[in-house]
């Protein structure tokens, strides 16, 4: 039809094209009725969390009063903590540095490359850190680094997965402009890649960071030293007043990486 | 001689639709060739399979005797340059590291992933910088300039590769009148002073008959005009810009009134 018809003769508008389907009150439903069926199955029962409320608020006042006389020492084991957490992100980085490149399509050599760098990602990923801890505790001994270890290949899965979806949302032109002067693969990745998604792989280290220091804080319940073989010492002895402490410790320290860590996001614009 | 050679090129994308139906054209070494032709026509493919950033169907482009293809592909990118619409800078690098990325397939990775560069490339960024009229600007962040300055930077890193042809895809179309101008004389100036082929993409009549020395016309993957800007008419004019099925053409009269 000519253009110009349709703008001088004001006929009667066309009826719209039908409305496509909508599928979401569908899964809505379909999702409402498999949580049920969990519920159902697993016979989670919804009384026995009412009746349990009071027990638990017993359970809970036994940590009314820290008992702080040992700080300098609980002190120490979160600055352990943090260190295997830190050296776990900076290995976690190191790896992620290189395989994510790999592992997003855009950037990728070849299909073949791309394929082995996911599922080594994937691989890193599907292994829990508790169960690495256990392993490298087993293979290393008892101490921080078998923790920074495990810490570091779990969260390289993590953080490589998140840089190579970054990497393959980096603008198809800007690669193009990179590409089209003859940069090869290295060239991509540090001329076209890095520099554009630096400001989110930046929040994801920050984060993967976090994440490692409330993880490098349980990891020690299994040997890999720290606070957390500190708490499971004084749970196992009953001794509410320094496990409240060492939890008070704790949670200060990851409410003071959080702020930092949006701080330093801020300033690094 | 003949700078490119593109032979009985066609190009159908994974999609269906056949950009290019069979394209033959040479383009002499040199000279300064305007494309012309309504969007949809094919122009960026052709323009994209020169560089290499498109693999043809069929046929065959040639760089000064060399076929494009993948084996050769980084040096023959390092001799065709390309200027984008969307300048495709990369926003958070400075100005003057976005241009030394032109000098980039001169240089293996050792230094380059580093952003270490010899004296001798920050001496050809600094060239390009100046002829861009950008020296102050050197050290901005790309994100941080005008559309105009930054298809300047664009041009900058085009000439920072040293290459025998600059490809340009509608290098104009984002921009005003004004810098759009600017970026013609830059680009024309190229073609004259340092004897680069320049073949750019335009949607604009008038800037073509201006700057071209000779002017292509495309229309549904075809070539359908090969002149002088003098042999343009109006006429010429209806046939690449005429619209498939559409046979009296309001808007295409409108349009080439003004052109």
């Amino acid at each position: 039809m000519n253009l110009h018809d349709v703008t001088s003769a004001r006929s009667p508008a066309e009826p719209l094209p039908p409305k496509p389907r909508n599928p979401a009150p569908v899964w809505a439903a379909a999702m409402l009725a498999v949580l049920w069926l969990i519920v159902r199955d697993l016979e989670i029962s919804f009384e026995t969390l009412v009746y349990g409320v009071a027990d638990m608020g017993e359970y809970f006042g036994r940590y009314r009063e820290p008992d702080f006389t040992h700080l300098s020492r609980y002190l120490e084991l979160m600055g352990i903590t943090l260190a295997t957490a830190l050296w776990g992100t900076v290995f976690a980085l190191l790896v992620a540095f290189f395989l994510a490149p790999l592992a997003a399509r855009n950037f990728s050599p070849n299909a073949v490359t791309y394929r082995l760098a996911r599922e080594t990602l994937n691989f890193m990923r599907a292994m829990p850190d508790l169960l690495l801890a256990l392993i490298f505790v087993a293979a290393l001994g008892l101490g921080p680094l078998p923790g920074a270890l495990a810490l570091g290949v779990h969260t390289a899965g993590f953080l490589g997965k998140f840089f190579a979806e970054s990497l393959e949302r980096v603008d198809k032109g800007v690669c193009e402009g990179v590409a089209s002067t003859g940069a090869n693969f290295p060239q991509m990745v540090m001329y076209a890649g890095w520099p554009s998604i630096l400001r989110e792989a930046l929040g994801y280290v920050l984060y993967i960071l976090d994440r490692n220091v409330r993880m490098a804080s349980v990891l020690g319940l299994v040997g890999a030293g720290g606070i957390g073989l500190a708490l499971h010492d004084t749970l196992r002895l009953f001794d509410y007043g320094q496990s409240a402490a060492l939890i008070l410790v704790i949670l200060a320290t990851i409410l003071i990486i959080d702020y930092a860590s949006a701080w330093l996001r801020g300033s690094l614009g | 001689m003949s700078a490119i050679s593109i032979q009985s090129i066609s190009k159908r994308f994974p999609n269906g639709f056949e950009a290019l139906k069979g394209i033959d054209t040479e383009i002499q070494s040199g000279s300064f060739t305007v494309v012309l032709g309504p969007s949809g026509a094919g122009k960026s493919t052709l323009l994209r399979l020169v560089n290499g950033l498109e693999t043809p169907t069929t046929g065959e482009v040639r760089i000064g005797g060399d076929v494009v293809d993948g084996h050769k592909l980084r040096h023959i990118r390092s001799r065709v340059a390309m200027v984008f619409q969307q300048f495709n800078l990369v926003d958070r690098l400075s100005v003057v590291t976005n241009v030394l990325t032109g000098r980039l397939a001169q240089r293996s990775w050792v230094g380059s992933v580093f952003y270490l560069f010899r004296q001798e490339d920050m001496g050809i960024a600094r060239d390009a910088l100046s002829r861009v009229g950008l020296t102050d600007k050197a050290w901005s962040r790309a994100d941080k300039l005008s559309g105009g300055q930054q298809q300047r930077v664009g041009i900058a890193r085009a000439l920072a590769q040293q290459p025998k042809v600059i490809l340009a895809d509608e290098p104009v179309a984002s921009l005003d009148p004004v810098s759009s101008e600017e970026i013609m004389t830059l680009l024309r100036e190229i073609c004259d002073r340092d004897g680069i082929t320049v073949v750019v993409n335009l949607h604009q009549v008038d800037l073509a008959r201006r700057f071209a020395d000779r002017i292509i016309g495309m229309n549904s993957g075809k070539i359908v005009f090969d002149g002088s800007p003098e042999q343009v008419t109006q006429s010429v004019l209806r046939t690449i810009y005429q619209r498939e099925g559409i046979e009296d053409d309001n808007s295409l009269d409108m349009a080439l009134a003004y052109a």
